[in-house]
C-alpha cells in the first residue's frame, strides 16, 4: 500500500532560528494559500517564529524593570538584546519567586536561551532559587507535565549536582530518573485512553508550552524525539477541529471570555503561529515555541486549513481523575478512576458544531457542546452558540479535588468566580445529556427538585442576528454563514449575559476583565422547567435561497416530544434522518443505537488511532504521518491512488 | 488520625531520648497545618502555608519545615522524634536532622498525602494515607509503595498505628474505617463502622479501647472496644459533617467534637451526653480540634478563616489563640526535639 516510506529518528530543530536573520515581517491576515510546497510552508512558518521574537523584544523598555516575564527575559537573551535589564529583571522578577510550575518553566526557558549570555553572578543566583524555592506539584494534569518537563530539564543542566543543589533535597540524577519515568508515563496514558484535559482553547498551551521545551533543549534523545511526537499529536487534536483558528466543539476547560470571544484564546494565538490562521495575539506559549525550533510537520497545516468538505470527527477523552463519587461508568487506569468521554464534531467549511456526552466530565470549565461559525475576521465577534445547565455541588468539588464538602465550593469560586452563578456559561452537569448526529445537536435534561440552579440557558451572542420567535415553537437565527434554528422543549426568558453584580466586588482579575464589553448585546434563553430538553438545527446560509425558505423547511420537520415522565423526543432532521432519545438511555440514528464500546480515540478522514493503540495516523489526501511511541517512531509515506 | 497523649508520650520519650544528643529535650507539643485562605481572592493560591508548632507563650506559632503550597499534617518519629515527615500535596517531606534539612522522599507516583503514623515500634515502618490511597514505607521512608488491597475506596484522611500491636493498622476512608492485622498488606472493612467518609479519626490515650470519627454527613462515632465495632456517639450530630474530633488524654470520658456549622460540642460522660460549648467561638464552622500536651484539660479548636482559640474550663469560655484566616487543616500533638 506504501510506496515511499522515511523513518527518521531525534529531529530537533534546536538552533535553526539562531541562524534566521532578523526579518520583521508584517503579518496581516492573509488568505490561507493552497498548495504551498512543504519548504515554503516551512520557511513561512518560521518567520513568523522570527517575528513573535522579534515582536517580544520590540515590546521590552529597557527602562523599566516593573515589567517584563521570564519569557521576554529569554527572547531577548536569545536575541542578545536588553542584557543590563534582563539581567536586573531577572533578579527583581524572582523577589521572592512564585507560581510553581507557572515559575518553572519559563524559567527553564531562560536558562536554555541564557546559555552562553548568562554570566557566573547570574547563574548564581538562578541556582540559589532552585535551591531555596519549593514549588508546588499543583492538582491538575498541565500542572504535572509543567513540573516535571521543568525539572527534568533544569536537573539536566547540572546533571552532576548534588541533592544540596535542589530544593527538595534529591541529587539531578534521581530528579531526572523521576521526571522522565513521569513524562513517559503521561504520554503512555494519553495515546492510549486519551487526555484527561482534552481539547481546551485556553490549556492547549500548557501543553505545548512543556513539550516545546523538550524538542528544544531535552539532550536526552528519547525525551527530545518524544516531546516533538506529542507536540504534532496536541497539535492534531487542535488541527482537526480548527476553523480558520478557532478551536471548535466541546472542550474540557474555557474560560468565560474565551467562550464568548473564541478569537481570543491561546488555541487561535496557536492558530496564527503554527497555520497562519487569523491574527497575531501576544502570547506566552508562542513565544517558547518560536524559541524552541519546533517545526510542525506540514501534514498538519494541511489538515488545520482544508476545510473544502464537512467531515464527522470522533474522539475518545477522558474525564480528569475523579477522587471520590467516581459513579458507576467508571474504569481504572493504573489504580485511579476515570470515565470515558464520547467527542463528535460536524466540520463543516463554514461551521463547526461538536459536543461531548454531557455529564459530569471536567470540573467546572467544561463545555458539553459549541457552535463556532467561520468569520472573515473573528476578532471582536462572539461567533459562537452553547448551552449549559449551571450545576455548582460539593459532588462536582469533592469529585476532582482533594478538598472538604463545606469548603470547597467556595475555595473553587475564589479563583473561578462564576462557579457558583447560575449565570455561568461553562461547566458540565449531573443532569444533562446531550448527542449529535451532523448538524443536529440533542440535549435533554432531568434537574432533580432542590437542584441549586435549576435551570438550563443556552446563549444567542450578540452575533446571532434576525432572531425570529416562530409560532411554530422553534426560534430561528443567523450566525454569519449559518442559520440556526432552535427548539426548546419548555418555555423560557431573555436574560441578558450579565455579571455585574457577580463581579461588583472586582472579583476575578483577568477573568473577568472587560467583561460587560464582551458580553454587551448578547442574550441567554434561560428556561427553569426541570424536565426539560432543546434541538439545535445547522444549515449552511448557502443551501437555501432566503432566510423563509430555511425556516419553511424546519417548520416542515417531524419532531415529537414528551417531558414527563421522563424527557424524550423523536425528531427527523433536514437529511431526513431520525435521532431519537430518551434521558438516560442510549440514543438512536435511524434506528440504531449509538455505539459508545466502538468509539476510537480518533476517527475521522484526517486522523485514526485505535484505543490502547500509542499511535496515531494522520491523513491528507495520499499524505500520510504516523506517529507510534511504543517504539519511538515517526514514519512519513504517501499512500497509493 | 495519630491522637497522642502525655501518658504514651512518656514512653515513647523514654526511646527517643537513647537515640538524640544528650543536650537535647524531647517534648510533645501542638501542630497545627493549615493554608492562609482568607486573604485569597481572585486567585486559586493561598496566601501562605506550612506547618508550625507551638511556640513560647500562648498562640505564639513556629514555622517548621519548608514552605510549599498544600501541607496537610506532619508526624514525627516516636522512637527518634528528629525524623519528621510531612505529609503535603507534592508528596512526603522527610528531615532527619530535626528540620535542618529536607528531602522529598516519595516519587511522582505518591501524593496528596493527608495523614502519617508511624509505627512506634519501629520507625522504618510508616503509613501515610492520602486521597489516592496508602502509601507504607518499610525502610524509613527511603522508598514506597502502595497498599490498597481490599478497600473499597482509596481515598482516605486518617491512619492510626495501633500501639498496643503495631501489625494492627486503622484507616478511615470514603467506605468507612478498615482495618488491617498484617502491617497494611491488606485491609478490611470494620463492621458497623459508619460508611460514610471518615473525616478525623483519634484514639484515648487513657483507655485505650475508647476510639472516635467524625465523619462526612453522618456525625460523630465511638468505639469502645478497640474499634471492632462503632456506633453513633451524638444525636445533636447526626447529619453533621465532623471534622473535628478530641479525647482527653488524662480522662477518658472527657471529649469533644466539632463540624461545619456545628461548632463545639462536649461530653464528659463517655459521649452519652452531650453540651453545646459554641459559645464565644469566632465561628462555628470548625475543622480541627486536639487537647493541649502540656495542659491536658485545655482544647484547642480551629475555625474556618476566624482564628483558633482555646479553652481552659471544659468549653465555657474561649481565648484567642491567633491564626487569624488559616484554614486548619490538621492539629494534632507530635514528640519534637527541643
Amino acid at each position: 500500500m506504501f510506496f515511499e516510506s522515511n523513518v527518521f529518528k531525534g529531529r530537533s530543530f534546536a538552533g535553526v532560528l539562531c541562524s534566521v536573520l532578523l526579518t520583521v515581517v508584517a503579518f496581516a491576515q492573509q488568505p490561507p494559500e493552497v498548495e504551498l510546497s512543504d519548504a515554503d510552508l516551512i520557511r513561512q512558518y518560521r518567520e513568523r517564529c522570527d517575528y513573535v521574537i522579534d515582536q517580544t523584544v520590540a515590546a521590552t523598555d529597557p527602562n523599566d524593570l516593573s515589567r517584563g516575564s521570564s519569557f521576554t527575559i529569554a527572547a531577548n537573551l536569545r536575541r542578545g538584546a536588553n542584557l543590563d535589564w534582563a539581567r536586573q529583571r531577572l533578579r527583581l522578577s524572582n523577589d521572592p519567586p512564585s507560581g510553581a510550575m507557572f515559575w518553572m518553566h519559563p524559567m527553564v526557558l531562560l536558562m536554555e536561551n541564557g546559555r552562553g549570555v548568562l554570566n557566573d553572578e547570574d547563574w548564581a543566583f538562578i541556582r540559589e532559587l532552585w535551591r531555596t524555592y519549593f514549588p508546588y506539584r499543583g492538582d491538575t494534569e498541565n500542572h504535572w507535565i509543567m513540573y516535571y518537563v521543568s525539572l527534568y530539564l533544569a536537573a539536566e543542566m547540572f546533571p552532576d549536582a548534588g541533592a544540596e543543589a535542589w530544593y527538595n533535597g534529591k541529587t539531578s540524577v534521581e530528579i531526572m530518573a523521576d521526571a522522565k519515568e513521569y513524562i513517559l508515563d503521561w504520554m503512555r496514558i494519553t495515546t492510549s485512553y486519551g487526555q484527561g484535559e482534552y481539547d481546551s482553547p485556553n490549556y492547549i498551551e500548557e501543553y505545548t508550552r512543556p513539550m516545546a521545551l523538550l524538542v528544544g533543549w531535552a539532550q536526552d534523545s528519547e525525551l527530545r524525539q518524544k516531546g516533538n511526537m506529542m507536540m504534532d499529536y496536541i497539535l492534531l487534536d487542535y488541527a482537526v477541529e480548527n476553523l480558520n483558528g478557532l478551536y471548535g466543539g466541546a472542550h474540557s476547560r474555557v474560560y468565560p471570555r474565551h467562550l464568548l470571544q473564541p478569537s481570543l484564546t491561546a488555541g487561535a494565538a496557536h492558530g496564527w503561529l503554527l497555520f497562519n490562521q487569523g491574527e497575531y495575539l501576544s502570547n506566552g506559549g508562542n513565544i517558547m515555541i518560536a524559541l524552541s525550533g519546533y517545526t510542525p510537520p506540514p501534514i498538519l497545516f494541511r489538515i488545520a486549513t482544508d476545510r473544502d468538505k464537512a467531515y464527522v470527527h470522533r474522539e475518545l477523552k477522558r474525564t480528569r481523575w475523579r477522587f471520590r463519587h467516581a459513579s458507576s461508568e467508571a474504569y481504572e487506569i493504573d489504580g485511579k478512576s476515570t470515565i470515558p468521554v464520547y467527542k463528535y464534531s460536524y466540520v463543516h467549511p463554514d461551521y463547526i458544531l461538536g459536543s461531548s456526552q454531557g455529564g459530569l466530565l471536567q470540573p467546572i470549565q467544561q463545555q458539553t457542546w459549541s457552535l463556532v461559525w467561520r468569520e472573515e475576521n473573528a476578532k471582536g465577534k462572539s461567533n459562537t452558540m452553547f448551552g449549559i445547565q449551571p450545576f455548582s455541588s460539593p459532588i462536582e468539588g469533592t469529585m476532582y479535588f482533594p478538598s472538604d464538602w463545606d469548603t470547597v465550593t467556595d475555595l473553587i469560586a475564589r479563583s473561578k468566580v462564576d462557579y457558583d452563578s447560575e449565570d455561568k456559561l461553562e461547566g458540565g452537569s449531573l443532569y444533562e445529556q446531550v448527542f449529535q448526529h451532523e448538524s443536529t445537536l440533542v440535549a435533554l435534561y432531568d434537574i432533580p427538585e432542590g437542584t441549586r440552579f435549576p435551570l438550563i440557558n443556552t446563549l444567542f451572542s450578540r452575533d446571532v442576528n434576525r432572531r425570529v420567535e416562530d409560532d411554530s415553537g422553534w426560534i430561528f437565527g443567523q450566525g454569519g454563514p449559518v442559520y440556526i434554528a432552535y427548539r426548546p422543549f419548555a418555555a423560557g426568558d431573555w436574560k441578558p449575559v450579565d455579571w455585574t453584580g457577580l463581579l461588583k466586588g472586582g472579583a476575578g482579575a483577568w477573568f473577568s476583565t472587560g467583561f460587560a464589553e464582551l458580553s454587551e448585546g448578547s442574550e441567554c434563553f434561560v428556561s427553569t422547567s426541570l424536565k426539560n430538553g432543546y434541538i439545535v438545527q445547522i444549515a449552511p446560509v448557502s443551501e437555501y435561497e432566503t432566510y423563509a425558505d430555511f425556516q419553511d423547511a424546519i417548520r416542515a420537520l417531524s419532531v415529537e416530544f414528551d417531558l414527563e415522565p421522563t424527557p424524550s423526543v423523536r425528531y427527523t432532521n433536514l437529511d431526513g434522518v431520525e435521532l431519537t432519545a430518551r434521558y438516560g438511555e442510549t440514543p438512536t440514528i435511524d434506528g440504531k443505537l449509538v455505539d459508545y464500546a466502538e468509539w476510537k480515540l480518533f476517527d475521522g478522514p484526517f486522523a485514526q488511532a485505535e484505543r490502547e493503540s500509542q499511535t496515531l495516523e494522520m491523513i491528507h489526501g495520499q499524505e500520510r504521518y504516523f506517529l507510534d511511541f511504543k517504539n519511538n517512531r515517526v514514519e512519513t509515506s504517501v499512500l497509493s491512488e | 488520625m495519630m491522637k497522642r497523649t502525655i501518658f504514651t508520650l512518656i514512653s515513647f520519650l523514654a526511646v527517643a531520648s537513647a537515640s538524640v544528643a544528650s543536650d537535647s529535650a524531647i517534648k510533645s507539643k501542638l501542630f497545627t497545618a493549615f493554608a492562609m485562605t482568607k486573604a485569597q481572592q481572585a486567585s486559586s493560591l493561598p496566601t501562605d502555608s506550612g506547618i508550625f508548632l507551638q511556640g513560647p507563650g500562648d498562640g505564639a506559632w513556629d514555622r517548621i519545615g519548608p514552605v510549599i503550597q498544600a501541607m496537610n499534617s506532619v508526624a514525627s518519629d516516636p522512637s527518634d522524634p528528629s525524623k519528621i515527615f510531612i505529609a503535603c500535596g507534592n508528596g512526603i517531606v522527610r528531615s532527619l536532622d530535626n528540620g535542618a534539612s529536607w528531602r522529598m522522599v516519595t516519587g511522582w507516583r505518591e501524593s496528596d498525602f493527608t495523614k502519617i503514623s508511624i509505627d512506634p515500634r519501629n520507625g522504618d515502618n510508616i503509613y501515610a494515607a492520602s486521597v489516592w490511597g496508602v502509601s507504607l514505607s518499610r525502610d524509613g521512608g527511603e522508598s514506597w509503595q502502595a497498599a490498597n488491597k481490599g478497600l473499597a475506596e482509596q481515598y482516605c484522611r486518617c491512619v492510626i498505628v495501633d500501639e498496643r500491636n503495631s501489625k494492627r493498622v486503622l484507616l478511615g476512608t470514603d467506605d468507612g474505617v478498615y482495618e488491617s492485622r498484617n502491617r497494611a498488606e491488606s485491609w478490611t472493612a470494620v463492621r458497623n463502622s459508619p460508611k460514610s467518609n471518615i473525616l478525623r479519626m483519634a484514639r484515648s490515650g487513657a483507655d485505650l479501647d475508647l476510639w472516635i470519627a467524625g465523619t462526612e454527613g453522618e456525625g460523630v462515632f465511638l468505639s469502645k472496644n478497640d474499634g471492632k465495632t462503632w456506633e453513633s456517639a451524638s444525636s445533636e450530630l447526626e447529619g453533621t459533617n465532623v471534622y473535628a474530633v478530641a479525647l482527653n488524654p488524662k480522662t477518658a470520658s472527657k471529649m469533644a467534637a466539632g463540624g461545619w456549622v456545628a461548632g463545639v460540642w462536649m461530653s464528659d460522660d463517655r459521649g452519652k451526653t452531650w453540651k453545646d460549648r459554641s459559645a464565644g467561638l469566632p465561628s462555628k464552622n470548625v475543622t480541627a480540634m486536639t487537647y493541649d500536651p502540656v495542659h491536658t484539660d485545655r482544647i484547642w479548636v480551629s475555625t474556618f478563616e476566624e482564628g483558633t482559640v482555646f479553652s481552659d474550663d471544659n468549653g465555657e469560655t474561649w481565648k484567642d489563640g491567633n491564626l487569624d484566616g488559616a484554614y486548619v487543616l490538621d492539629m494534632d500533638v507530635i514528640p519534637v526535639v527541643d
